[in-house]
């Protein structure tokens, strides 16, 4: 009899020990995944404010740009157009050695005209609307072509088709900031210009022969158009990965999943895709 | 066991007066709960040397716990309804315990099991009740490192295993002679619970405040 009351006592005690253990366990479980799911929670919140203030930027930064396009085109081509007509009246005179003058200001004049154009197009927001990211990257590639700084050459692969209105202008700004960075940092000759479209993968490769960077560049102050070229990309729900070393140049890739809708684009900016 | 216990809470005590300044609020409450029940037990030694009855210091000691223990509750709770309840508790508690000496338990003679029992539920009620808020506002640190989580898990396991001691007793005593098993119960509870309060008083610091997770 003795050994059976041993025997219960042992057994509740256990059961009881094992129940107040199982409850802290439980509780410690629970509040772990409490601390997890808070923790995802404020990542998200914070995820999403900086792509609302990612897109407030370049919002801002879109404007400002079409303002100084608009600019240029209504206003500084004019007062040239004005400026060109005027040397075309003065042009008429008799004296040979002047009118040789005039005629070099008025090329002179013509080509600056031609190169505000271009810049107010490619400033623009406008002709990506109108002509898609392609034929802005070929009309882009061509001007630079012309003042023969660095030669671009471009290159597709599959069959074209439109990514919509706002991720051809965020790629088409991630192209500029790229070509920017190499005509005033790297000192390259060439630059290749790459779209590949597939069925469920876009790639926007640039790649130049410049002297290219260390990584531990990228994460100081000078790497910020780098870090712009990544957030951009992010904002359409594209991955950028930049790859260079010192003296070998610099290739920069992006790719998206063309039918994957992101949250940038919105109803006015629709993608065309699907 | 007696010795070790007393011995045990001198240790704890000295951990609480030893880190009494880099304690929060409720945790200096908390070692000066320790002292006090450090204080009683010697006293509780001499008594039962001296006139054999140590009743009137049981008797302090169990108000005394209630009184610390629930203003450390006071200020780890959040919720104002839930501290207001505390405050009310120990007017409650108090006033039972003076009706509970004036006619049921003699002050000098008995052990106030009505209060005990009365107090081992309220600790239960309030040790849950701190979980539940702890679930509301988890904080980013480690759960381990958390005093308060150890404070509450010793509140918990101290009431719950009195409880369990206590229908043990009851059970032993109609049934067998095992006092000796029923004495090391008892101390092995006491000597858990004052373990729990020692890692609280160690992993409490006011100098490092965590954020909510």
């Amino acid at each position: 009899m003795p050994d059976d009351n041993l025997r219960f006592l042992i057994l509740s005690t256990a059961m009881f020990f094992a129940v107040i253990a199982g409850f802290i366990i439980y509780f410690v479980v629970l509040y772990r995944n409490r601390q997890l799911k808070n923790r995802q929670e404020q990542e998200q919140l914070q995820s999403n404010f900086k792509q609302e203030v990612l897109k407030a930027q370049i919002e801002m930064q879109e404007q400002t740009l079409n303002h100084v396009s608009r600019e240029i085109h209504d206003n500084i081509t004019q007062v040239l157009s004005f400026v060109k007509l005027n040397l075309a009246m003065m042009a008429k005179t008799e004296e040979p050695e002047k009118k040789t003058g005039i005629d070099e200001t008025r090329e002179l004049v013509a080509q600056a005209i031609t190169d505000l154009r271009d810049l107010s197009k490619s400033l623009s927001f406008e002709q990506i609307k109108q002509i898609g990211l392609l034929k802005t990257i070929e009309i882009e590639t061509k001007r630079i072509n012309k003042t023969a700084v660095i030669k671009t050459i471009l290159n597709t692969d599959g069959d074209i088709y439109p990514l919509g209105h706002q991720r051809e202008l965020v790629l088409f700004r991630i192209f500029q900031e790229a070509l920017n960075n190499s005509l005033k940092h790297s000192g390259a000759k060439h630059f290749k210009i790459s779209l590949q479209y597939y069925r469920e993968l876009f790639n926007l490769t640039l790649e130049d022969d410049g002297v290219g960077f260390s990584k531990e560049l990228f994460g100081k102050g000078d790497g910020s158009g780098l870090r712009n070229i990544e957030n951009r990309a992010a904002l359409i729900g594209a991955i950028a990965t930049i790859d260079s070393a010192p003296d070998k140049g610099c290739i920069i890739n992006i790719s998206l999943n063309p039918l994957e809708q992101q949250l940038y684009i919105d109803e006015d900016h629709s993608n065309r895709i699907g | 066991m007696a010795n070790s216990y007393c011995l045990l809470l001198l240790i704890v005590s000295g951990i609480g007066i030893f880190r009494y300044k880099l304690l929060t609020t409720p945790f200096k409450v908390l070692a000066w709960s320790v002292i006090a029940i450090c204080l009683l037990a010697f006293l509780s030694r001499f008594f039962s040397v001296m006139y054999h009855n140590n009743a009137p210091i049981l008797q302090i000691q169990v108000i005394t716990e209630y009184v610390f223990y629930s203003i450390t509750y006071y200020y780890l709770f959040k919720n104002k309804i839930i501290k207001k309840a505390v405050i009310a508790s120990i007017i409650l508690v108090s006033v039972f315990f003076l009706i509970n000496t004036l006619f049921f338990q003699p002050f000098a003679h008995k052990f106030p099991t009505n209060v005990y029992f009365l107090t081992q539920a309220l600790y239960a009620i309030l040790s849950l009740l701190l979980f539940k808020e702890m679930l509301m506002y988890p904080l980013k640190v480690n759960i381990i490192k958390q005093s308060v989580f150890w404070f509450n898990t010793a509140i918990l396991f101290y009431a719950t295993t009195m409880f369990f001691n206590l229908g043990l007793s009851n059970y032993l005593a109609e049934h067998t002679h095992y006092d000796v098993i029923i004495t090391f119960f008892w101390y092995l509870i006491i000597y858990l619970f004052h373990i729990l309060i020692s890692i609280a008083l160690l992993t409490d610091n006011k100098k490092f405040t965590s954020p909510y997770a």
